[in-house]
């Protein structure tokens, strides 16, 4: 039912949803090269642009240890607490270090990488498979699952599951590595059919405890932080599993899910739900599901589709869906033409919008959509909009509190004593000089640039009085904001 | 259109009126719109509480609380055999009975069991234990099964099935995260960690009382009024937004409804902030500064009926013996100085309090001086109604799983009875089950 859109419909404010949803947003100039382009030119460039097209390197302490060596090591200092104590702190605040940076070094690779679709298709499967660095605890771990996401980010689903089966941090999440023969750990194979294939309702308790059995023997070598399969600890014996017996092994049962209807549909209505609408219909669910069993889980053919059809543009679809943070952040860089914030500040941002990234809330991942946002995200999403254009020297605000400086609550403990300081943005970076004195075209400019799209009329003329309060100062101060009330708005978290 | 609604969006639209005429007017005018504007705020403060609700606060001891320490079994010899350095002395245990007591930090607390405001729940826990910090405080923010992974919190279970349509401050978190237990399927709830970060921050120095952004950014995040919401979504040439088709489903409907929410609470705990200041001293610290606030807040009538507070630090694997000693120093001063405070204002008995904690710890110390992460553990509930005494029976030093006590009581069972004899919401349908009752309320 995927229709392809017409080309002769194709426009400015369908080039801006793509690139909304497939990659994090353009700028106007980027929007409209896009419609220049046409849409199968730049469904083809988004599709094909592959993450080795821009090699971006690991960051230098992701690299595999000898962590059986290491926890000896600190165990050896028996006689001495303290020492051990010292040992074992400075190896936990090289660990929150490495988070901190693996954080910022996605968030980085998202502003800056020529293949975004690669990465909003890794956070999806971030997302899917999700993992947290509070169970897993160590940097390496984490940077590998996401490094395997983003090598499979377009590839084939079914082999991405069968790799992610064998992925330390989720073998550890899901404690894989503690199953063995006599005493199969049943956690791994059910949220694998329950959040990863084919949906509550499409397995029995008895397919759990049988599956199980085929994922005995997956471990973790910890001398070098790699899967190794230890034969003597996997179950030969036959398991009967979706009403199918013979001697499975893990692979044989991701094998056998695929095959499961439910689990196009399972798959089909998330990446629905991710790219184009809260509350897919049964026949989208469907028709998508359809595409992904013809393409046999390869992604990159789906995705294709989907952006070249119809319903992907469609009216329910477009600005109706709820930024998540990250795209909150990294479009609201891109559109105030600033820097991401300190490393230590996006993340404790990051944290209070309710995406922390390596660290989903649970097994299920982030659930999105209106869940983004309730009062105290919102007045944190507006309030950061501040910081994010006037930085350190946001004001201090209105009388009540009387306090002083910023303080959104970034600033405490001792690991935030010493981040740099952020200064304003750069106005005219954002704000063509020659809009300075002309409050319709500067407010037509700046609702194209900042929501895509022309606003309801009661909120023009809110920002059109705003700069008439304001005559008859022009100056960057009252660009600052009026920019920052107009990210002080509902329409500013849509996409 | 919920009635609610109506009148907060008739009270903003007056409050908005006065504001958003105010920049182009004199001074003097402008401020006498600002004490309107105040007044109003009062008004609905005032207008939505009611000095009748119960309120539950919940307070998280983070890091897995050693239970044992806390409540001593200084009865049973095995306690000091697999404690030779953490033991504490029986003579310095505030004794409830001939077996258990107080550590001897709780002083208050003692004073509050003899009073007959506390009740003290032994041998808390649930089937299968797991002793990941993060897992664990998970099932207990669930209440789910431990061999299930729910994402919905057990409070805001009770939001979503009892609370429907409630001012967003019936659940307030102090902190800069809400808690797991607050997530429900219809965003409820607010969470702060300072009332003046939980406000919107205009970018330029206000003037005024009131300045231009401001006055703007409250027009932008009124809300709109009922007649004009669809025209408000076709009005322009947004995109394509189906004014007509959605208006109740639409993402920007429900942003819109939030921000009004999130700009009416805001001004609601600021007032109340303002206005109501403790003279209760309180001791220093996290956790004496959040039930500070809280008993502002209850002070002020904010339409509250949960509370979420927590205290950290409790994962002592190495010296626990200053650092256990120091936290409850901290719990004992902080809860004293709340109970007396809401003594003071006469809320005492619409209050109660529940801590608990992810898990207890390890009935052996280990090596370091510290204990390593166990199971059950014991729950205190405070309050004014409260059933004092000793429930549930202390588990077994020595019959163990795996060096750990087991759990005679399911935490869900004091879930239950709160749901149940407390909030007045019925337990079965929050918590999926029945368990069974205690009896810790009068």
């Amino acid at each position: 039912m995927l229709t392809p859109l017409a080309p002769d419909s194709w426009d400015y404010a369908k080039a801006a949803h793509l690139l909304n949803r497939a990659a994090f947003g353009g700028v106007p100039a980027e929007i409209e090269a896009a419609r220049e382009k046409g849409l199968p030119t730049i469904v083809r460039e988004l599709v094909e642009a592959s993450a080795g097209a821009a090699p971006f390197p690991a960051p230098p302490w992701a690299q595999p240890r000898n962590i059986r060596e290491i926890r000896m090591a600190i165990r050896e200092e028996k006689n001495e607490a303290g020492e051990r104590k010292e040992k074992r702190q400075k190896f936990r605040q090289m660990e929150g270090e490495s988070i901190l940076d693996l954080r910022r070094w996605w968030l980085d690779h998202m502003m800056t990488t020529s293949a975004p679709l690669v990465e909003k298709m890794t956070l999806f499967w971030h997302s899917h498979f999700a993992t947290s660095v509070e169970k897993v605890k160590d940097g390496y771990w984490m940077w590998r699952q996401n490094d395997t996401l983003r090598r499979h980010a377009l590839g084939n689903f079914a082999a991405l599951t069968k790799e992610i089966s064998r992925d330390p941090a989720m073998m550890i999440y899901l404690d894989l590595q503690q199953s063995r023969r006599e005493h199969p750990n049943e956690n791994w194979a059910r949220e694998l059919m329950e959040l990863f294939t084919v949906g509550i309702g499409h397995y029995t308790e008895s397919d759990i405890r049988e599956s199980a059995r085929a994922f005995t023997g997956y471990r973790i070598d910890m001398t070098n932080q790699q899967f190794r399969f230890a034969s003597r600890q996997h179950d030969l014996s036959p398991k009967t599993f979706m009403g199918k017996t013979g001697s499975w092994n893990g692979d044989d049962i991701i094998d056998i899910l695929m095959k499961q209807p439910a689990c196009s549909q399972f798959l089909a209505r998330k990446l629905w739900r991710f790219f184009a609408e809260d509350e897919p219909s049964a026949q989208i669910v469907d028709a998508v599901a359809a595409r992904i069993r013809q393409h046999n889980f390869e992604m990159r053919p789906v995705l294709r589709e989907i952006f070249n059809s119809r319903e992907f543009y469609s009216d329910a679809a477009m600005r109706n869906q709820i930024k998540s943070p990250v795209q909150y952040l990294i479009q609201s860089t891109k559109l105030l033409a600033a820097e991401l914030p300190a490393a230590p500040v996006a993340q404790n941002a990051m944290r209070q919008m309710g995406q922390i990234l390596f660290a989903p809330p649970n097994v299920k991942g982030w659930d999105g959509g209106k869940a983004w946002v309730n009062t105290s995200t919102l007045l944190f999403r507006y309030n950061f909009a501040n910081y994010l254009i006037n930085g350190d020297a946001m004001r201090p605000g209105t009388d009540p509190s009387k306090q002083k400086g910023a303080d959104l609550g970034f600033r405490r403990g001792p690991a935030f004593a010493d981040i740099p300081r952020r200064d304003p943005i750069d106005v005219s970076k954002v704000i063509p000089a020659e809009l300075r004195g002309k409050p319709t075209e500067l407010v037509a400019y700046l609702s194209t640039r900042l929501f895509q799209a022309p606003v309801p009329e009661n909120e023009r003329e809110a920002f059109l009085q705003y700069l008439k309060a304001r005559e008859p100062d022009a100056g960057d101060g009252t660009m600052r904001g009026l920019l920052h009330l107009m990210m002080s708005t509902p329409q500013f978290q849509l996409t | 259109m919920d009635p609610t609604l109506h009148t907060r969006r008739k009270f903003l639209r007056t409050s908005m009126l006065g504001a958003a005429a105010s920049w182009t007017l004199p001074v003097f005018l402008e401020k006498t719109f600002f004490t309107l504007d105040a007044m109003a705020a009062e008004a609905v403060t005032q207008a939505a509480t009611g000095k009748d609700g119960t309120i539950l606060v919940v307070l998280q001891m983070a890091g897995g609380n050693d239970g044992l320490n806390m409540v001593v079994p200084f009865g049973d010899d095995a306690y000091y055999r697999s404690r030779p350095r953490l033991g504490i002395p029986a003579g310095q245990i505030l004794k409830v009975d001939s077996y258990a007591g107080l550590n001897p930090k709780l002083t208050g607390l003692k004073s509050l069991f003899d009073e007959g405001h506390l009740s003290i729940i032994q041998g808390v826990g649930y089937p299968n234990p797991n002793r990941s910090h993060f897992r664990s405080t998970e099932i207990w923010q669930t209440a789910s099964d431990a061999d299930r992974n729910e994402s919905e919190g057990w409070l805001g279970k009770y939001f979503d099935s009892c609370c429907a349509g409630a001012d967003p401050t019936v659940g307030v978190a102090i902190g800069d995260q809400m808690p797991q237990a607050f997530v429900a399927h219809t965003p409820t709830g607010v969470t702060f960690s300072k009332p003046e970060q939980f406000r919107w921050m205009p970018s330029e120095k206000r003037t005024g009382p009131m300045s231009a952004e401001e006055t703007f950014f409250r027009q932008l995040n009124g809300g709109n009024d009922e007649d004009t919401a669809p025209a408000a979504n076709t009005g322009g040439s947004i995109g394509a937004i189906a004014g007509g088709t959605k208006v109740n489903q639409s993402a920007v409907d429900f942003l819109q409804r939030t921000a009004l929410d999130a700009q009416l609470s805001s001004d609601k705990i600021l007032a109340i902030a303002r206005k109501y200041k403790s003279n209760m001293p309180y001791p220093k610290g996290q956790l004496a500064a959040s039930l500070s606030l809280i008993a502002r807040m209850i002070a002020g009538g904010l339409p509250t009926r949960v509370y979420y507070a927590s205290q950290g630090g409790f994962d002592t694997h190495a010296g626990q013996l200053n650092t256990h000693d120091r936290l409850m120093t901290e719990l004992n001063g902080s809860l004293s100085a709340f109970v007396a405070d809401l003594k003071e204002q006469g809320n005492f008995d619409r209050v109660l309090l529940m801590t608990f904690s992810e898990f207890g710890r390890r009935v052996g110390e280990n090596a370091n001086g510290g204990t390593d992460h166990g199971a059950a553990a014991p729950m205190f509930v405070l309050g004014g109604a409260v059933k004092p005494g000793l429930f549930g029976k202390c588990p077994s030093l020595t019959d163990l799983d795996h060096g750990d006590l087991k759990f005679n009581t399911d935490f869900r069972s004091v879930y239950g009875t709160i749901l149940d004899r407390w909030l007045r919401a019925p337990s079965e349908l929050v918590l999926g089950h029945k368990f069974s009752s205690l009896p810790i309320i009068g």
